[in-house]
């Protein structure tokens, strides 16, 4: 699309927006994948619609306040970029234009100190764990607070689970035939701790060595995605030191977000002294699926143990895995190896579940309706279970699969795998 | 100003987001006349005029135009009626507009006008025993076959766009797609058409008498606006088979494409892509195209006896061989859905190459597509310009595409290859436009195309339905007062 973004005084970044601009030809081939585009049918609220927005505000002819609104609606679940045929790094847009636009935004108090606490308490495990807790006391009050506050309380699981510290080194079983670093995640270990657990067990089984380096913090992404630019310079460069991708034959993360936020480093870093040790490490990350199915097509996987009845399981394909990472036929693999297993695919299967991120805090409307539609569609599969690899899909789809009066089990893929090994599927 | 839910269906309620309910916006109420009036009789749902808003609805896949007063999402025939009658009042032209995916221009505003865009008019029913649907325009195209299906009945037209497009733009620009090779465009499955005229009357038309509805179709907006279709269905074939053939020289391809329909053959789906194409969805989806090959061409046979529709292949893979080419059978669906994936996806995919594009489609006589293809080739090659070829060639449609950067070539050198390349068309017999409709693209060169009378003759056409010249001015008819109509790009 032909424009007069005003590059040079936008910097580094600036390119980034404008090459995605110039790429864009606005076919509209997006508009059908994209989740606020189906709820509103307005064209403000379509990938299409939002690129010519930043683009107008970029190079000056519309007031940041108007575009707002529409593109605090979207997800950043890049459905768009894996619908669009030209190329158009939205996922990149987007994020560069919320880190050169945040500064510039006026928020109310009340705003920002949301903000500040979403930013501060999700990357920090204990200070979560700690809200998490006290969130699960607040539950019954749910009905009587505000809005802006019952989304995240909805959200929490009915038992917040103990903390449970992972060990520095996992030793691999029998022969070791692998190294890896993990990326232990954030909201992630408050949450479901049971993820990194199970995620060691079956790379150990599989003869991999795991270790999960000191120093290491959030990966940045919710920072970066929420415009915080500085914040989440400074946790990109603490990974950058706590991981030396010279050390390892991969870094694994099972958080999905986490995982597209470590593949996005290069980008972030775009421009400035550190890029080329971006690229370095992000060349090294992997999401554990991808990982396991290397293994699985090396013939290296260890066999797990058949489901012990015959088992439909849904796989949702979380938007920062198959979108962003572009992994979809990896945990599909995976899956399909467990003996018993009949996978099923979900009907608008591409269209996110509505929790990206922040999104349930920031928008919990539309996030409430997408939530809701994908319950809908994966319990209209009828499954015995449900599998995803990402903690965001995991909280949303187990808390609109119960509304929706389902008792049906919501699980990480590696979680699964576990499960398969111990003969407990 | 946040929009507040009225009734219209859940999934779509306007929503007060958090950021949105506190921070003033600098165009908060409506800023003009037919805004306000608009917003007091339809709702404050319905009508956008925020500059946020209204920026968005100026444009379709191929320009840029004027951004417009007002914008309307009408949610019924009446709200459309409503629409009308107030922009009439108020002296501002109306431009209808579906998915502005359209490829000439249609429904990108030459002047500041209404829009009406039908995205929201979306209701679709089927009748399976008279092999019916009702749909109105806003219904996405390929839901109409997703409804239809479950009845064992298909709704054939396939325009590539056909999960983007709807079916009030399909019947505007009279769409093909690959399936119009055997099946017929848009056009061919309309038994009847509601539509509202340039006065705010509504009038329903069948396909006999004067043929209203046909007048209406490809008429691109600027006779009527049409708010609800009756659309034939069909039993789908109950064998396909797909093969994919490439060729060292585009000439080849045509003559293979020439021959096989000589012989007989009558795909179901015949289409061409040039190498540039190729690379294009190489780099988008990694199939494993042939990125040397000159030209692909991508073939369909079908029917209800597999015993015919694996001979006609035959055909066409004798008549490819013959040609020099060399073939490939899709071995499953799965490869068949991916190549056509492929061939659907050629168009966008070519914004890896310029930014700005001019996008031709010509259609001629099939015993002179080799002459035309190398022709054309030729003139692109001369020109400097990435110039790419692809289209619908079983139907003699080709979709010629000069690619360009507005910031370093001169869009009236885009213009007057463009120009050049229909002078090759209408002098091998052809037409200007397939299935793209004429917009504002084309319009310079209707004079080439038809004689005085003719244009004369559409004209009065124009006249009888709309007077007053509201409907989507500036498209289709050269202005006799502004012969120089705008190049294709912002
Ligand atoms: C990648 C790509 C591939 C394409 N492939 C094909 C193809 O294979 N075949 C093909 O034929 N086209 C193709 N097109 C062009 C385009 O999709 C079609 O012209 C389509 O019919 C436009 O539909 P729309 O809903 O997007 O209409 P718009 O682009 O919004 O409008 C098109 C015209 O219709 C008018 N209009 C819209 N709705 C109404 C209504 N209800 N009443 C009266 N007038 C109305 C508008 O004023 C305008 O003149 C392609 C486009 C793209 C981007
Ligand atoms: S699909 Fe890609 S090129 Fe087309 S409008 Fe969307 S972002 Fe732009
Ligand atoms: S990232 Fe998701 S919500 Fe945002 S524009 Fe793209 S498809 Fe829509």
């Amino acid at each position: 699309m032909n424009h007069d973004i005003p590059v040079l005084t936008l910097g580094a970044q600036g390119e980034v927006m404008a090459h995605a601009v110039d790429a864009c030809v606005h076919c509209g081939f997006c508009l059908p994948a994209c989740p606020t585009y189906a709820l509103l049918g307005d064209e403000m609220d379509s990938p299409r619609g939002r690129i010519v927005l930043m683009k107008e505000v970029l190079e000056g002819h519309l007031a940041l306040p108007d575009a707002a609104p529409h593109l605090d609606r979207c997800l950043g679940c890049q459905g768009c970029v894996t619908a669009c045929p030209s190329g158009v790094p939205y996922g990149e847009l987007i994020t560069a234009f919320r880190g050169w636009s945040e500064p510039q935004r006026a928020r109310s108090p009340l705003d920002r100190a949301k903000r500040w606490a979403i930013l501060k308490a999700l990357p920090a495990p204990k200070l979560f764990s700690v809200a998490a807790r006290l969130g699960q006391h607040a539950k019954p009050l749910a009905p009587v607070l505000p809005a802006a506050l019952r989304g995240p309380l909805d959200l929490l699981p009915e038992r917040v689970p103990a903390m449970q510290p992972s060990p520095a080194v996992t030793a691999a079983r029998g022969q070791r035939r692998g190294r890896v670093a993990l990326l232990a995640g954030c909201a992630q270990q408050a949450l479901a701790p049971n993820f990194n657990a199970a995620t060691l067990r079956v790379l150990a089984r599989n003869g991999i060595e795991v270790v999960i380096p000191d120093g290491q913090g959030c990966c940045g992404a919710a920072a970066l995605h929420t415009g915080a630019r500085d914040e989440a310079l400074r946790l990109v460069r603490t990974n950058l030191r706590a991981f030396n991708p010279d050390d390892y034959d991969a870094i694994l993360s099972n958080a999905a977000g986490c995982g597209a936020g470590l593949k996005e480093y290069p980008v972030v870093l775009h421009g400035l002294p550190d890029e080329a040790q971006a690229r370095a490490f992000a060349a090294k990350v992997q999401d554990i699926s991808e990982y396991l199915h290397g293994l699985l097509q090396g013939g290296i996987l260890e066999p797990t143990l058949p489901a012990r009845t015959p088992l439909k399981v849904a796989y949702h394909d979380a938007c920062h895995l198959a979108h962003a990472q572009g992994v979809k036929a990896a945990p599909r693999a995976l899956l399909r190896a467990i003996p018993g297993v009949d996978l099923v695919e979900i009907p608008e299967g591409d269209l996110c579940c509505g929790s990206a991120g922040t999104y349930n805090l920031e928008q919990p409307e539309l996030a409430a309706q997408l939530g809701g539609r994908k319950a809908r569609n994966i319990l209209g599969t009828a499954p015995d279970l449900i599998a995803s690899g990402n903690i965001g899909c995991h909280t949303q789809i187990q808390s609109h699969v119960r509304r929706q009066g389902s008792p049906v089990p919501v699980m990480h893929t590696v979680e699964v795998l576990d499960l398969a090994y111990r003969g407990e599927l | 100003m946040p929009r507040p839910p009225t009734d219209g269906p859940v999934e779509k309620q306007a929503l007060t987001t958090t950021s949105e309910a506190r921070k003033p916006r600098s165009d908060g109420s409506p800023t003009n006349a037919l805004a306000a009036d608009l917003t007091r009789q339809l709702g404050p749902r319905k009508v956008l005029h925020q500059l946020s808003e209204r920026l968005n609805y100026r444009y379709d896949a191929i320009q840029f135009g004027v951004t417009p007063l007002a914008v309307v999402l009408p949610e019924s025939t009446a709200d459309v009626v409503a629409a009308v009658k107030a922009a009439r009042a108020a002296g501002v032209p109306v431009v209808g507009r579906g998915a502005g995916s359209g490829l000439s221009g249609g429904s990108a505003p030459m002047q500041e006008a209404l829009v009406i865009a039908f995205t929201r008019m979306t209701a679709l029913q089927v009748f399976p025993e008279r092999r019916e649907a009702v749909a109105q325009p806003g219904v996405i195209t390929l839901k109409v076959t997703e409804a239809a299906r479950p009845h064992g009945l298909i709704y054939p037209p396939d325009p590539a766009s056909f999960r983007t497009s709807t079916i009030g733009g399909n019947l505007a620009e009279n769409a093909g797609g690959p399936m119009c090779l055997k099946y017929g465009v848009t056009g061919d499955y309309v038994t009847a058409l509601e539509f509202v005229d340039a006065a705010g009357d509504v009038h329903r038309v069948t396909r006999d008498a004067y043929d209203l509805a046909g007048l209406l179709i490809g008429s691109e907006g600027t006779l009527g606006l049409i708010t609800e279709a009756t659309l034939r269905l069909i039993p789908p074939a109950k064998f396909t088979r797909t093969l994919m053939a490439h060729f060292a020289e585009v000439g080849q391809a045509a003559e293979a494409v020439s021959a096989a329909i000589a012989a007989g053959a009558v795909p179901a789906k015949l289409e061409f892509m040039d190498r540039a194409c190729t690379n294009a969805i190489e780099d988008y989806l990694h199939l494993g195209l042939p990125r040397d090959a000159e030209a692909v061409i991508l073939v369909d046979t079908d029917g209800n006896d597999l015993d015919t529709v694996t001979g006609e292949l035959a055909l066409v893979e004798q008549a490819c061989a013959a040609a020099g080419g060399v073939t490939r059978l899709a071995r499953d669906p799965a490869e068949a859905d991916a190549l056509w994936q492929a061939r659907r996806s050629i168009s966008p995919a070519l914004g890896r190459i310029r930014p700005q594009r001019m996008n031709e489609d010509i259609v001629v006589p099939r015993s002179a597509l080799p002459d035309v293809v190398r022709e054309i080739r030729a003139l692109g090659d001369a020109s400097g310009f990435h110039l790419v070829q692809f289209g619908h060639i079983g139907d003699g449609n080709l979709h010629p595409n000069i690619m360009f950067d507005p910031r370093t070539e001169s869009p009236q050198a885009v213009h007057d290859l463009a120009h050049r390349i229909a002078l090759v068309a209408l002098r091998h017999g052809g037409v200007l436009s397939g299935e793209h409709g004429i917009g504002t693209m084309k319009r310079d060169f209707m004079t080439d195309a038809l004689d005085p009378a003719t244009l004369d003759a559409l004209r009065d056409v124009k006249r009888a339905l709309d007077p007053a010249g509201t409907l989507n001015p500036g498209k289709i008819l050269p202005d006799p007062q502004t012969p120089e109509a705008p190049h294709a790009h912002p």
